[in-house]
């Protein structure tokens, strides 16, 4: 009986198994065999090349470039996704704002549902430098010392391509910890408001550690979006001007695809690839792992 | 027992879906075989231009072809330029490949004859002098691979600075033909309060490279151009390269701090069509884009001389495209039958510039009563140069010129130097030698 039925639990995941062997970890193991291959789109031959590819991505300043341009995204990531939109949550969830608090929520929430592509051409409208709606704004508050050509000068061009992501992706983040934050049991506030608790101690004594569990979740998406970010940069500025606005997944993409260097851009998948396990499983040993995920 | 059955429908409907997924493809390339039943042939005809007014043009002109030839069935399919790299890339060395696809001249048509897929056309412009004479030779020469004809061109371009008249009139300004007095030109324009007296968007790539596609062969010795452009031999150790690089540097100065910005079309639209900058570097193509936005008189020049320049400095940078067909074509002598009559004037060769805006390379088919005045022009002015230079996305290869052109980008914006930018290139090109 007992071993009927494991075969046929095995039949439940084995659709599971199949999909996930075919486009997970087939490509997975191919894209390993890949990087030490050289090839292009329309060869019908790979050479093998051992590790001239990887001798590449350790010389290669664009893969130093966008290394640090995905840091970049993903600290401002972490800082305003998940710190900034926790204590939006907080805001919102307060009983302060109970009356309010359905039609902001709506409103944070509505950038998440646009796609990514109407998202940033809509930017590349806000962005332009001649009649775009930021330095409109600027200009019309007296600020025209602030306007800028925000894509096309590379000391801020990155900044203004996260800023879409943080203007997109903060209103889902918040919608996590809103979530989290409904679980959070009433009394204990209102035992800390007996107890002369204000609002601020409230939040970090009591908010903070009840959506520990969300706060990994978040960590988590927010991290691994930050290094594989990909359509913001393309569609916004294309990794420029110059480099300055290459990301890991951008470079690969454009040395794979233009360049016609498969070979090369599958090692770029594979450090992509490292970089995102090493860093979820950092967080899975350090601040998650239990259950309670999304 | 019932869950058993359960999930043995759940994996019965796996498997369903995992075989309706290759039966897309499965289906796909039945349609690539043809269907030989009754004498119904079908031609898989795959091109680059999904957006109008191209793609209705192609419908109109294959419904008109299909009613006059009724045993034929054409099966059209498109996707936009870097997509259709992408894909025709991908499948061109595969049986997967089209009887009939869209090309670019220089190293893209190279890489689509190394596939092995790709018919020879010589003898079908051999049999039918004809037709084949009507064909301009500029067009002809750049599908010419070892002496073989590898595509029927259809269009051809060139790039040329179109100037406003109005403005250079108002401020006595001769057309320049050396770089000095182009130097000259920019600056009184500028003296004149033209902020950026020249228009360029320089968000798009390809707008880089059309210039230094153009710069590097006015300013570097034939021969040496040739060699770097050779995967095999390219090294770009030239001076010439960075003086071309300094005069690129030079030349962004004029075009203000919002062209990095900003793509060409934004920059045609906006401070070419309004008057606010006098000179751009634009495509004949561009010339039916323009009767809506533009009112004013405009002429053109060929790109200015390099005094020190050691290249021809009357060649037009420009390229045709044209079609390919693949050896593996059920029906060959019916997908050239088409092809000839799309480049005819009989067929498609009127309608592609009257309504696509694309100048065709049948000699003769445009008259005055079918095109715009610019547009025979234009077509003169490219059957005068001395040569065609071909685009310089087209003239070596993409690791190359990426490099090149991300360099360039980063001139303009002041983050790099032409030196080091130049050093870039010759890594790119190291690296390329070694893999050959």
């Amino acid at each position: 009986m007992t071993q009927k039925r494991n075969r046929e639990a095995f039949l439940y995941i084995l659709p599971c198994l199949v999909v996930l062997g075919f486009f997970v970890y087939y490509p997975l193991v191919m894209n390993l065999i890949y990087s030490f291959q050289s090839f292009g789109m329309s060869d019908t031959t790979r050479d093998f090349v051992g590790l001239a590819n990887f001798k590449k991505l350790f010389s290669d300043e664009i893969i130093l470039t966008s290394l640090k341009n995905n840091v970049l995204y993903a600290v401002i990531s972490v800082i305003i996704q998940v710190g900034f939109g926790l204590v939006l949550a907080a805001v919102l969830e307060d009983r302060v704002f109970q009356k309010v608090s359905p039609f902001f929520r709506t409103t944070y929430f509505i950038p998440t549902l646009l796609s990514m592509t109407v998202v940033c051409l809509l930017f590349e409208f806000v962005y332009n430098p001649q009649m775009g709606l930021l330095n409109s704004f600027l200009e019309l508050i007296g600020l025209d010392g602030l306007t800028n050509v925000w894509l096309g000068k590379s000391s801020i061009a990155m900044y203004a391509v996260i800023a879409v992501s943080q203007w997109q992706s903060t209103g889902y983040v918040t919608m996590l910890f809103i979530v989290a934050i409904q679980k959070i049991p009433r009394d204990l506030y209102e035992a800390a408001e007996m107890d002369g608790a204000g609002k601020i101690r409230q939040f970090f004594s009591i908010t903070v550690p009840q959506v520990k569990q969300m706060f990994f979740v978040t960590m988590v998406i927010t991290v691994v979006g930050a290094f594989t970010v990909f359509n913001e940069p393309y569609i916004l500025t294309s990794g420029g001007p110059g480099t300055s606005t290459m990301t890991l997944a951008l470079h690969m993409y454009q040395t794979g695809v233009v360049k016609n260097d498969m070979g090369y851009a599958s090692t770029i998948a594979l450090l992509i690839f490292v970089i995102t396990a090493v860093l979820s499983s950092i967080q899975f040993i350090t601040i998650g792992g239990k259950e309670d995920k999304e | 027992m019932k869950l058993r059955k359960l999930s043995i429908l759940a994996l019965a409907s796996m498997t369903a879906l995992a075989l309706y997924g290759c039966g897309g493809g499965d289906t796909a390339s039945a349609d690539n075989n043809g269907g030989a039943e009754g004498d119904q042939i079908e031609i898989n005809f795959f091109h680059r231009w999904p957006n109008d007014p191209k793609n209705a043009m192609f419908k109109e002109l294959i419904a008109k072809y299909e009613e006059e030839n009724p045993n034929v069935k054409i099966n059209m399919d498109c996707i936009l330029n870097d997509q259709y790299k992408e894909k025709i890339r991908m499948i061109v060395s595969t049986d997967e490949v089209p009887d009939i696809f869209s090309s670019w001249s220089g190293t893209f048509a190279q890489e689509m004859i190394d596939s092995g897929n790709v018919l020879d056309l010589t003898s079908t412009f051999e049999e039918d002098p004809e037709w084949s004479d009507t064909i301009a030779d500029v067009s002809v020469g750049p599908f010419t691979f070892d002496g073989k004809i590898m595509a029927i061109p259809w269009s051809q371009d060139g790039k040329a600075f179109f100037y406003n008249k109005r403005i250079f009139e108002e401020n006595n300004l001769e057309v320049p033909t050396t770089w000095n007095e182009f130097i000259d030109v920019l600056d009184k324009l500028k003296a004149a309060g033209y902020e950026n007296p020249i228009a360029e968007g320089l968000k798009d790539q390809w707008a880089i490279l059309h210039y230094l596609g153009t710069m590097n062969q006015r300013m570097v010795d034939p021969e040496v151009l040739a060699a770097d452009y050779d995967p095999a031999t390219g090294e770009f150790t030239d001076p010439a390269y960075v003086d071309v690089l300094e005069k690129w540097q030079q030349l962004t100065s004029y075009m203000g701090e919002v062209a990095t910005a900003i793509d060409h079309e934004t920059a045609r639209n906006t401070y070419f069509a309004t008057e606010e900058s006098p000179i751009m570097y634009l495509q004949f193509a561009e010339i039916s884009l323009m009767t809506d936005t533009v009112n004013f008189d405009y002429g053109y020049f060929n790109f200015p001389a390099f005094e020190e320049g050691k290249g021809d400095p009357k060649a037009l940078t420009g390229a045709p495209e044209g079609f390919m067909v693949s050896n593996k074509a059920e029906h060959p002598e019916e997908c050239i039958k088409f092809l000839k009559w799309l480049v005819s004037p009989e067929g498609g060769a009127v309608d592609l510039t009257v309504k696509g805006g694309d100048l065709t390379c049948v000699n003769g088919a445009l008259t005055e009563e079918n095109a715009l005045p610019a547009q025979i022009e234009a077509l003169e002015t490219i059957n005068e140069a001395s040569q065609m230079a071909p685009w310089f996305d087209n003239a070596c290869d993409a690791s190359i010129y990426t490099v090149f052109g991300q360099g360039a980008s980063a001139i303009a914006t002041g983050d790099m130097t032409p030196e080091d930018a130049m050093a870039d290139v010759q890594a790119a090109a190291a690296d390329l030698r070694a893999k050959q």
